[in-house]
Parts: C-alpha cells; structure tokens; sequence
C-alpha cells in the first residue's frame, strides 16, 4: 500500500521504522498466544497506573514483583542446576539485613544499598554453595534448609546489631511516593527477570541445565561444574538479595521474618506450582498465588487451607506446573523444525509441514 | 482468531481492576479499625473489647460529634502478625484505604506495630496500641513529634515499667518467703524466653538484684517456644535457687510450669508469664500450674476503681472469661476516644490528638496520664505509679486465678499502704514449705 | 552435671529417634520425602487432646484412637495426593508440604491456635544420682527402643519386611519378582505413619499442642536423618542420639544460650556432611543386613 508521495516524503524515516517494528511484532510477538500473553503482561503492568492508583492495589502488585524476582531467582539455581534449594529465605534475609544495615548505620540510600544487600547474597551464596557442592538431591535439599535457620540463631544471638526478633526498623522509604514505588519494582522486576531469562538462554544457561540433566556427562566433557555450580549459587543470591533489599526498604523493616522456613518452603510452592525450568513459570505462579492469597483474606479461616488444597489439587492434574500444561495446550510443536505453533494450526508456520 | 484473545484478556483484565477498585460510599459513621492476630487470643481479645464498646455506645445512638450524633462502625483487620508480617501490612493497608477507617485500636507484635505505625501515620490516623510494650514505639514519638503524634500506647505501659514492677512482685515474695521460712539470703534464678524485650530486664536483674540484698544463681534463656525445660531445671534446681523469676511471653510459660510442677521444683515462681494470664492456663500445665504468680491487668473479683467490676464482670458474663490486657481496646474507645471526641466536636485528629494528650482520666484498670520524657518532650505513653496504672500480681490457687499484689504495699518509703479490693494473700506451695521448713 | 547431660541428651534423642524411624522407613522403601510426617504427629496429639480432654476416654485407649485414626488419614492423603504423582519427586516433596500446611490449617480452625496439652500417662518422677526424671519421660527412651526392635524385627523376620526391603533396593526388580511395588508402598506409608502417630502418643505429654508444632521437630528429624544417612535405620538412631546429647550440651554448658540448640545441631550436621556426604551411615537398607 504506497502512500502518496507527498506523506511518504514528511513521514519518512519515522514511518519506515515505525512499519519495521509493526511487521518484526506481527511476525514475532503476535504469532505465540504465548509471547502475546508476556507482552500483555508487561503493557498491564506498565501501564496499569494510568488506569487506577488505588494504593491497596500498588502496594499488593508491589510485594507480587519483588516475590517473583526471588521466585525467579529460585528457580535460576534450583530449577536450571538442579540443586534443590530449600533455604532460599537465607538470600532474601541476607540481602534485606544487609541493605537494612547499611542503610540505618551506614546512612547509604536505597539505591546504593540495595544493591550491597545483593553483592552480601553473593557472598553468602558462596558460603553455602561450597559445602554443598559435594551433596546430591535430597542431601543438598535438606543441608540448605539448615542454613537459614542457623542465621536466624546468629541473629537472635547478637540482638544488639540485629535487633533480634524486632528487626532493623526506621529505614529510609524505598521513594517518596507510592507510584514511584511501584514503578521502581515493576520495572526492576521485569528488568532483573528479563536478564535471568537471557541468562538461561545463554551458553551458561545451556550448561546449567546441561549441569541438572546429567552432571558426570558434563565433566567429562570438559567443563568445570564446580564454577558453573558456584555461579549459580552467586546469580541466584545476587537477585533474591536485591529482592530482600526491595522488601525491607519498601516495608521500611527487616526481621527475622525473612530468614523463615516457611517463606522458603513458599517459595518452593510458588516456583513448581508454576513449572520449573522456566523462569516464566515462578513468576506467573507469584503474580496468580500472592493476589489470590490476599484475596481471600475475607474468608481468613479458610485461606491457607484453601491455597494448600488448590496447590495439591493442581499438583494431582499439573504435575509439571500449571504454566507448562497451559503452554501445551494451547502451543504445538513442529515435528521438522521444532518451532512452536498455536495449536489451531494445521501447516507450521515456518516449514509449513503438517502439525498433528 | 488472535483478535478475540486480545480483547478476552484487556476485558478480563479491566473487570478484575474495576471489581478491586470499588468506591467506599460515603458513611455517616465513625469507623474504628480493629486490628490485631484474630487467630489467636490476643485478637481474640481485640476485638471483644471492641465489639462491647461499639455496642455500648451504639446502644446510647453513638456520639454527640458537634451536632451530629454518629454511631460507631468497627472493621476486623486480621494482621497475622505472629506469622506473617506482610500480612499484617496489608491488612492496615486496607484499613488505611480501601475501609478509611478514622481510627485505629489494637496491634500487639513490637516488629508488626512497627510497621504499621509508620503506616497509620503516614495518613494521620490516629492509633491507640493495645498490647505491644516496646519503649521504642514510644520514643518514636518523641523524637518525630510530627509524624508520630498520632500514635497513643493504650496497654500495657512501656516494657520499663513492666519490669519495675515485676521487681516489686519478687521483692515481696522474696520478703514472704524469708518471714516464713526464716531463709537468711534468697538465691534467684532467672530464666527469661530468648527474645529482645526481654534483654534490658535481664540487665536489670543483674543489677538490682544484688542491690535488693538477693543473690542471682544463675541466669537461663530457653527457647520462647521451648517444649523441653527439663534441662535448665534440673539446673535450677542443683543451683539451690528459691525463687525463679521468670520473664516468658509464649508458650515456654506452660511448659515451663508444668515441667516444673511435676518434678516439684522447690522454687517458687514469680514475674512475667504472659500464658499464666489466661484462663486457660491451668488446663494447660495439666494442673501443675498452681502457686505461679505473675503480672497482669485484670483479676476476677479485684477492683481498681468502680469502673473496674463493670467491665471485668460484662465481659466475663459475655465472653466467658476474664478479660486480658489486650481486650483494653474497650478502655480506648470508651475513655480515650470517646470523650475527647465530644468535647472536640469533630473527629478531626489534630484537635483530638491535642486534648487527649494533655489528659487524665480514669479507666477500669486505674487512670491514665500520658507521659513525656526527661527532655519534656511528648511521648504518649502510659504513666505508672500509684493513683495512675500499676497492674496486678495474680496467682494461680487452687485452679483459680487470684489476686495477691498490691497487698499492703508502699510505692515508697512513707507513703500510704496499698490494697486493691479483693486481693488475698500470697499462698507458698506446699513442696517449699517442706524443703525449707525445720 | 554429666549426668543431666547424658539422661537429657538420652530424653531428647529418644524423640528423635522415634520420628526420624518412621521418615527413613517411607524414604527406604518408597522414596517419597514425607515433610508432613511430623504433621501427622501433630494430628496425633490433637487427637489425643480432643480425646482426654473434650471426651475423657482414658489415655492409652485415646493413644490407640489417635494411631489407628491418624494412619487412616495418612493413607488416604497418600492415595488422593501422592501415589498419583509418585513419579515426579519435585511434586512429591511439595504435595506433602501442601498436606502438612492443610493439616496444620485444619487443626487451626478447630482448636484454634491457643497453646494445649496433653496428660501424661504416668504421673510422678523418681530421682537417679540426685536428678529428677519425670516417669514420663523414661517411658519415650523405652518407647523408642522398643519400636526400634519392633522394626528391625519386621523387617528382618518377616515377609512383610523382606519385601520392604526388596521395594527399597531396587523397585522394577521387585516388581518383577511378583510383588505388588505399589502395595507394599501403600502398606509401608502406613506403617510409617502409624509410628508417626506413635511417637505422638509417647512424646506429646512432655511438649505443647499448637497447629505449628510440627515444624519444628521436622527440622530436627531432617537434621538427623540426614546426618544418618537416608534411608539407613540405624544411622536415624545414630544421628538422633547423636544430636540430642549435641542440644543437651549447648543447654547446660551454655545456659545463656539454650535457645542456640537447633543452630548448633544443625551445624553439626553440616560439619558431617562436609566430611561424608552421604551421611554416616550410607543410604540403602544393604546395611542392615
């Protein structure tokens, strides 16, 4: 379709680029139901403050985001690796106290501290992850559950730095309104998770996963696993650090409430409820479980119930994850070219061979 | 075919935010938030005393605000604080903004009020806490006078206090038992649940102790939640320990009476057990729990002033049993809140935050006088002293929960002695008398 | 003081020792990890409680009540949950953490979550060397022997035991050797919760009842089996004892920092596993024989 000579001369180079896009989107995002539902995502989260400001509303999307990047950063170690962590709380206790700590005594603002809070979930990934290396399956599951609750005894043990059970409070606000807030983790979340995302698609993502499958395979094949092993442990810290810093900046308290077994059995539900070796599946889980979670606050007797009889429930039909089976159902893969397919059609759009 | 998806999910999408943004209409009443671990006892008192409040003064047709009268509407925040702080959060969140609510009653864990403090006045709402004892929530307010004028303590006074008078509890035990038994020195042990407020008690000990003439065998921290005190009794029980003053708020409180019930540890026991408080204590230490004593507000049959049978005997007949502190959200609303609300005629806080703070006023468990600090300086939290608040030393005889302190007792050299109506005497346990006896 | 060491530490292993037996039973034979295994216990006590306290049937007749209702629940909650996805051990894990959350909801909604107890069984305490034992407490360190030979000798003695122990080497072989794998599963997961229940009954009167009072001793019973080695009975016993007299030292030589116990087991755990990481005694049943 040719515009007339005249428009297409004013449009020009903005129009060209502008068509690019479209068609790149219309090839690329518009053909998965899949990729339309991310990018629905990242527009609704974007762009939901324009429609209401309702502060409950911030402030629940809020927690949601800065639990799906630990979520995420869950699965990165134990999804992709292999290495069941069951002590993930120690990352997001370590990096919430460390960004807490430094912020109240060191007076370093958030955006500074934060991100110290994760380099010390590194460090701490390191302190773990060195014992761990020689630990398989349920051993390694079992030794990290120790690990956080053996913090949490130091931190009881010297009340005078950590505040024992009351915690670090008084710390600087994460930003000076709630909007800000909001725009601050949704767009971290969807940064930091963009990045963990490319990081399983790299050739180090390919390893970890190659790490998970079949360890002596990759040993043999000349890589050192005990780096790949510690990275992950330090990548995986890093982020649930950073989250652990969001969390006590943005409730303005860092307790022992971070360091607890049940945020990191939670953690695990959130992450094979939504699929493992994903990273999508952790964070849609976190986005669907938290609100639902909060929703039923008006049925308070019933609430955990209800939330551990829809996680068996889901468990008994889903047992891959319920992002997965929904992804199945409704995306093919071509049995030529191994390109995935809304399931309505009959020919791949690619190779254009049969799809059944 | 990729068309109708797009909508389906813009359309879903705008229903679940339409469906949570629903508008609060508009209320003629006066909204008080109730917030505490519903769950559990101490919400459970919450909101009794609430609930009885609201209804008294609803019944009278609600409060004269200027020429209005308004009844009262009282919202059930469950915060979970105990296991969940996030939770708690969002539950002032919502009373905050999706309820508006004008008031705020309740809050009970120091690490929970924290937050939900800084929360309440960042909208200026005006929080009366009921059951966290933390100095620091009130030293808050004095140091950001501001922000925090909002916030009033409304039971228990301040952590301070509490321990001065549980050193007054085990001074006159450890009088009773030197008359009686004619022990030269008393040997204390102290066992305190390993938790924060706790810390500046235990310092305390060390120093007053020695200075009240008694000697400290020996200081234990179990667990809050230990199931297991065997160990530190048999401790105790080698240190030749006559008294044990035990500072315990969670359930090593039971475990701790029982445990030491059934071996009949020749010590007895006196301080802060926040489980003995209950009623349903004694069940709980499978009736081991006797000759405990501990702090507490209120006892059946001890009255501080007339107010005080009014309420104790309502809700006993209401709710079954005997009110805790917690349950002082009645006291908030019907002698903090209420009066000043009518005398100030609007429920605007500033103008309630600056009548009630310069106000003293009786209530069931004495007379409330909000104090300042060394520097003068606001700190709206509780006055104690005699005249004023100083709670009650209660124990355990025969299954029933009795009064014993104040029983004659002087605040100060020279000053008029002190009894409460309704206290008896302090009883000895029986396997003490035997030991010590010649 | 030794002494109150070694009796304490000989109280607090029994406890162990008695929960961490029925864990490795379920994770022998049929490799589930059963995180809601002290859940049950907890279901045990409340049954207990509901039992003497709200019914005042006596004790024992309460404790049978208790196992035999609690070991029905756990096989059906086996059935409905977790024999259907037995073939995903991530789900597995997590279907039985979703149990014990459940359990732990359930028993909240009922009794709510006010602290309880339970009578003991045998009232009174004597004195050894000058320190005194409740009866109570001498009874679990029975108890605790005594399932330990019971098991032993269903395992060994049995055909029951023999083809638990076939299940636990090697599963395809089992089955086609003609044993029904799933069956003696299913009948394994009973007995394992039956112990549970068991160690309920004994153990409840020495502690409290509250809807979380089974995570606590689940970390604990974790920490010892893996310092035992999983799926090795003698090495649950081992680590169980192991570890009590660990928390009974750091209470009496460390009175300021009794509440440190759990810390410093578990970091003795780690410290095994740093040196043997499988444990200290192996993972399968071979090493019974």
């Amino acid at each position: 379709m040719a515009l007339p000579s005249k428009k297409r001369g004013r449009m020009g180079i903005l129009g060209v680029y502008l068509r690019k896009l479209y068609t790149l989107f219309r090839g690329e995002v518009l053909v998965l139901p899949s990729r339309i539902v991310v990018f629905l995502f990242f527009v609704v989260l974007l762009f939901l403050p324009v429609v209401t400001q309702d502060p409950y509303l911030l402030r629940i999307l809020i927690l949601t985001s800065i639990f799906a990047i630990l979520a995420a950063s869950w699965d990165l170690l134990s999804g992709y690796t292999g290495q069941m962590n069951f002590g993930h709380a120690l990352f997001f206790g370590v990096g919430a106290y460390s960004s807490a700590l430094l912020n109240l005594y060191v007076h370093i603002p958030p955006y500074g501290s934060i991100p110290l809070g994760g380099l010390a979930a590194v460090l701490a990934g390191l302190i773990i992850g060195i014992p761990c290396l020689r630990l398989r399956g349920t051993y390694l599951a079992l030794t990290t559950l120790a690990f956080p609750i053996i913090l949490m005894g130091i931190v009881f043990a010297i009340p005078g730095i950590t505040g024992g059970e009351l915690g670090v409070s008084g710390l600087s606000r994460l930003s000076s309104s709630r909007l800000y807030d909001y725009y601050i983790t949704v767009v971290l979340m969807l940064g930091l998770c963009t990045i963990m995302w490319k990081i399983t698609d790299s050739k180090t993502g390919i390893i970890f996963h190659a790490i998970r499958e079949d360890e002596l395979a990759v040993r043999t094949a000349g890589i050192n696993t005990t780096r790949y092993k510690l990275l992950a442990f330090s990548l995986s810290g890093f982020f649930a650090g950073i989250s652990g810093g969001l969390y006590a900046h943005f409730m303005r308290i860092a307790g022992p409430s971070t360091l607890e077994v049940s945020l990191s059995f939670t953690v695990v539900i959130w992450a094979v409820f939504g699929g493992i070796v994903t990273i999508y599946g952790p964070i849609g889980a976190v986005f669907i479980l938290f609100p639902l979670l909060e929703f039923l606050r008006f049925w308070p007797e019933f609430r955990m119930l209800m939330f551990a009889v829809i996680i068996l429930l889901i468990l008994l039909y889903m047992p891959d994850g319920f992002f997965p089976w929904v992804r199945d159902k409704i995306e093919k893969e071509c049995p030529r070219c191994k390109v995935r397919n809304v399931a309505t059609r009959k020919t791949c759009r690619i190779c254009t061979a049969p799809l059944d | 075919m990729k068309i109708p998806k797009f909508l389906l999910s813009i359309l879903l999408i705008a229903c679940l935010v339409m469906a949570i943004g629903l508008p609060a209409y508009a209320a003629k009443v006066i909204k008080i938030g109730v917030i505490g671990p519903m769950k559990f006892m101490q919400g459970k008192g919450h909101w009794n005393g609430a609930t009885m409040a609201a209804e008294e003064i609803n019944a009278k047709g609600g409060l004269w605000v200027g020429k209005k009268k308004m009844k009262i509407e009282l919202v059930k925040a469950d915060s979970n604080e105990f296991l969940s702080m996030t939770d708690a959060t969002n539950a002032m969140e919502l009373l905050l903004t999706r309820h508006k609510v004008d008031f705020i009653v309740g809050g009970f864990r120091t690490e929970a009020v924290l937050a939900m403090q800084d929360m309440a006045m960042d909208y200026k709402k005006i929080f009366i806490g009921v059951g966290a004892a933390s100095d620091e929530i009130c030293t808050r307010v004095a140091k950001d006078y501001d922000t925090y004028k909002y916030w009033f303590r409304g039971s228990p006074f301040s952590s301070t206090y509490l321990g001065k008078t549980s050193f007054i509890h085990l001074g006159t035990v450890a009088a009773i038992l030197k008359m009686y038994l004619h022990i030269p020195k008393i040997k204390v042990a102290v066992v305190a649940e390993k938790a924060m407020w706790t810390e500046g008690m235990i310092k305390a000990c060390e120093v007053y102790l020695p200075r009240m003439g008694m000697d400290v065998v020996g200081i234990w921290r179990p667990s809050a939640v230990a199931t297991d005190v065997t160990a530190e009794l048999a401790a105790i029980q080698r240190s030749g320990a006559h008294i044990v003053f035990t500072i315990f708020s969670s359930s090593v409180g039971i475990t701790f009476a029982r445990q030491a019930g059934e071996l009949k540890i020749p010590a007895a026991m006196v301080g802060i057990n926040v489980e003995a408080q209950k009623d349903g204590f004694y069940e709980a230490t499978e009736k081991m729990g006797n000759y405990v004593m501990t702090l507490n507000t209120y006892a059946r049959g001890v009255e501080y002033n007339e107010l005080t049978p009014r309420f104790v005997n309502t809700y006993i007949k209401r709710f079954g049993e005997t009110p805790t502190y917690t349950a002082d959200t009645y006291t908030a609303i019907i002698y903090s809140l209420a009066p000043v609300i009518e005398e100030a005629e609007t429920l605007d806080a500033d103008k309630i935050v600056a009548i009630l703070e310069n106000r003293e006023y009786a209530v069931p468990s004495g007379k409330h006088k909000y104090m300042k600090d060394a520097q003068g300086r606001h700190l709206h939290d509780l006055t104690w002293g005699p005249g004023y608040l100083t709670s009650l030393g209660v124990q355990w005889q025969d299954g029933k929960l009795v009064g014993v302190w104040p029983n004659r007792w002087k605040a100060a050299k020279g000053a008029p002695e002190i009894t409460y109506k309704g206290i008896v005497p302090y009883k000895i346990a029986p396997w003490i008398i035997e030991k010590y006896k010649k | 003081m030794i002494l109150d060491i070694i009796i304490s530490g000989l109280i607090s292993g029994s406890v162990y020792a008695l929960l961490a037996i029925g864990f490795s039973l379920i994770y022998g034979a049929a490799r589930i990890v059963n995180l809601a295994h002290t859940a049950f216990y907890m279901v045990a006590s409340y049954c207990i409680y509901y039992a003497t306290h709200k019914m005042g049937i006596h004790p024992v007749l309460a404790m049978l009540a208790a196992i035999i209702l609690v070991t029905l629940i756990g096989l059906v909650c086996y059935q409905l949950f977790i024999n259907p996805i037995r073939e995903h051990e991530a789900a597995v894990l997590i279907a039985t953490i979703a149990i014990a959350m459940a359990m732990q909801e359930v028993m909240l909604l009922i009794f709510t979550g006010d602290f309880l107890s339970v009578p003991a069984l045998v009232k009174g305490y004597l004195k050894i060397f000058g320190v005194k034992i409740a009866y109570q407490q001498l009874l679990t360190i029975g108890a605790a022997l005594l399932i330990l030979a019971g098991v032993w000798a269903v395992l060994m003695k049995t055909r029951l035991g023999l083809a638990i122990r076939s299940t636990a080497q090697d599963r395809e072989v089992a089955n086609l050797m003609g044993m029904n794998e799933s069956r003696v599963a299913m009948i394994t997961m009973g007995i394992s919760v039956g112990l549970a229940a068991f160690a309920g009954a004994v153990v409840v009167p020495l502690t409290i009842v509250n809807p979380h009072m089974w995570m606590h001793p689940l970390i604990i019973m974790l920490a010892v089996v893996v310092l035992g080695g999983l799926g090795s009975l003698k090495g649950s016993f081992a680590g169980a004892y192991i570890l009590g007299f660990t928390e009974a030292l750091v209470v009496f030589l460390i009175p300021f920092g009794a509440f440190l116990k759990g810390s410093v087991a578990l970091s003795v755990m780690i410290l095994v596993l740093l040196i043997r990481p499988e444990g200290l005694f192996g993972i399968a049943f071979e090493e019974e024989r």
